[in-house]
């Protein structure tokens, strides 16, 4: 494995990175900056749904779950504790991650449908939970002191997408974790057998799937200033979460990233001309869903991407003649 | 307490139509091994069906019941092979990306729905939707609505043929055989693609039957799907996945708890009593009920 700081994925990562940076300095657009926020979010969010579903082989379908209660416990912590910003998300990570092990323990011991029913139906106790109870305010929600700095919030939804992404990067493609969790999602009998522990294992991914996923909720919360159940914990935000991870390439940390900003794209100007079809959304979303599932399950980094690099000629890559040892 | 008779006997009959919903999905999970996220969308499309014959048509519901079973079974058969497809795969995890398809079909029909049929609530009127039995003696009495009797009836059908196909006919011992063992049912000559595309067939089309009942006896709307479907998985989780003896007891549970919330406690509360039993049962014994269901 080359060393960290001479991998190339890194560096062009961290230019990106620093590019991204500089886009407040050129851009005073508020608009333009929302959007980019917004972007960042989804790319976040994509992101850490594929840690379960692309390096686990657990699909999580409950994935605003996690972000409902990042931005509830924001809000409600700022609010009604009087706890400063930051405290206050960092407390919504500590949630998430105790829900994440409370319902990975049972879970994720089992077979992958298992799970997929049990986040499907917590998310949506969840929801039903916020709707009922008193203290999250029910059906009309919670709003916070509006603080109105468009750069600000692109600052810190960018710090902590990027944060996420590169702890997440560096976790699942320079540590041993991400080889452990391939193992047992190509054979858990196999990597039982070396000595791996996959239940544990698999928690340990849930749980660092839920942390990032809730602190970009407890940003998002104070980001709109108004949260209610039916936006932070709507199905709406797995669901496209979902196809951005199927449509980008599941399995790899970029692929859900190209996913995000395609499907974001289309968002934005699906919203922008043809709002008044709405639910032709939820269709288009399904069947870009369906598609990528049978026409092409690598997503469009597999199908196009790959193949184009692949076509490209890198004669350094290439392995010396097996035969010539031999011969010798 | 002179309610509690009421609730009970409300509460196995709206049992009774989750038996005829969960029986035919844990057999689909029994042979494809994949959840079915669809399956609250099917009961819908169904009872848009059944709403729409009965508007245009000016037909009872029970007797569309026989059109909506043929023309959902054609949709699913055509639309196995699909699924099959995905299955069948060599790249990546097939089980999940037929998880994932399934999801997305689910979403398709969803958004479909809510194109052509708006977002209204609609009920499907019958002849029978006034009639009702009524017993009183002292304190006791009791109220049994006659849609309700006929779900409970049309369940009791239902499962008596599934038992009977599954038991004594050929097709049924060749689902049995796939369940199983998939390689070993194809090398004794079971014709592994027609049986899945036969039974996925037989599923949707009850299903959807389902859904005109429920229509009949609840309401239709759109969005219902959802709540059906965590119903199907709460039921099939309960009975232990794959182990379709345990689904009437599990399904008459389901309905019991959703009639008692509703006359002694909030209904709003139900589906967060469903999860947490889910969850009691997944922490508690993942087989299920009768801990004959797989792990």
């Amino acid at each position: 494995m080359t060393p960290l700081l001479k991998d190339r994925r890194l560096i062009v990562a961290i230019i990106v990175f620093l590019v991204f940076l500089c886009i407040p300095a050129v851009v005073h657009d508020t608009f333009a900056l929302r959007m980019c926020t917004e972007a960042f979010m989804w790319i976040g969010l994509a992101v850490t749904l594929d840690v379960m579903a692309g390096y686990t082989g657990y699909l999580n379908f409950g994935h605003q779950a996690f972000f409902g209660i990042g931005a509830y416990t924001t809000a409600l912590l700022m609010m009604k504790a009087h706890w400063p910003f930051p405290l206050a998300v960092a407390a919504g990570g500590v949630v998430a991650s105790v829900a994440a092990l409370v319902i990975g323990i049972p879970t994720l011991r089992l077979r992958g449908s298992y799970f997929a029913i049990a986040v499907w139906a917590l998310a949506r106790a969840i929801q039903q939970f916020a709707l009922i109870a008193t203290f999250t305010g029910g059906p009309d929600g919670t709003r916070l002191t509006a603080f109105l700095d468009p750069q600000f919030f692109f600052y810190v939804m960018l710090g902590i997408v990027g944060a996420s992404f590169f702890c997440l990067w560096f976790l699942l493609e320079r540590a041993p974790f991400g080889l452990k969790l391939k193992a047992i999602r190509e054979d858990q009998e196999s990597a039982k057998a070396l000595g791996l522990n996959p239940t544990r294992l698999k928690i340990q991914a849930f749980i660092i799937s839920a942390i990032p996923t809730a602190l970009i909720g407890g940003v998002f919360a104070y980001w709109v200033t108004f949260i209610d159940p039916g936006s932070t914990l709507s199905d709406l935000i797995s669901d496209q979460a979902i196809v951005m991870v199927v449509f980008g390439g599941m399995g790899t940390l970029i692929g859900p990233v190209i996913g995000a900003i395609l499907i974001f794209s289309f968002k934005t100007l699906f919203w922008a001309y043809l709002s008044q079809y709405e639910v032709l959304y939820i269709i288009i979303l399904g069947a870009v869903i369906a598609g990528s599932v049978v026409f092409m399950p690598d997503g469009v980094l597999g199908k196009f991407i790959r193949k184009a690099v692949r076509r490209s000629p890198k004669p350094e890559s290439l392995p010396p003649p097996a035969t010539a040892g031999k011969e010798a | 307490m002179e309610l509690l008779p009421q609730a009970l006997v409300d509460g196995i009959m709206l049992g009774a139509i989750y038996i005829a919903i969960a029986i035919a999905f844990s057999l689909v999970f029994g042979v494809l091994h994949v959840i079915d996220f669809a399956v609250g969308e099917w009961i819908m499309l169904g009872a848009f069906a059944g709403f729409y014959l009965n508007l245009w048509a000016k037909m009872d519901p029970f007797l569309t019941l026989p059109i909506v079973f043929i023309v959902f079974c054609g949709l699913g058969y055509l639309l196995q092979p699909v699924i099959q497809r995905v299955l069948s795969g060599h790249k990546g995890n097939p089980l999940l990306m037929a998880l994932v398809f399934t999801f997305g079909l689910g979403m398709i029909f969803r958004g479909t729905a809510q194109t052509f049929f708006g977002f209204y609530s609609h009920s499907i009127p019958s002849h029978f939707s006034n009639g009702s039995y009524y017993f009183e003696k002292g304190s006791f009495f009791l109220t049994i609505s006659s849609v309700r009797l006929a779900g409970l009836i049309y369940a009791v059908v239902i499962t008596m043929i599934l038992n009977y196909l599954l038991r004594y006919t050929d097709f049924g011992l060749a689902v049995r055989a796939l369940a199983q063992n998939k390689e070993a049912a194809g090398l004794m000559g079971v014709n592994n693609k027609r049986t899945n595309k036969l039974l996925y067939a037989l599923y949707t089309g009850i299903t959807a039957m389902t859904g005109v009942l429920i229509g009949v006896i609840i309401s239709v709307n759109t969005k219902m799907g959802a709540e059906y479907s965590i119903f199907a998985f709460f039921v099939v989780v309960l009975a232990g996945m794959g182990y379709l003896a345990g689904v009437p007891a599990a399904a008459l549970l389901l309905g019991i708890i959703q009639s008692m919330f509703l006359v002694y406690l909030d209904p709003g509360w139900t589906l967060l009593a469903v999860f947490g039993i889910l969850y009691l049962i997944l922490v508690i014994s993942p087989t299920g009920l009768f801990g004959k269901g797989w792990v």
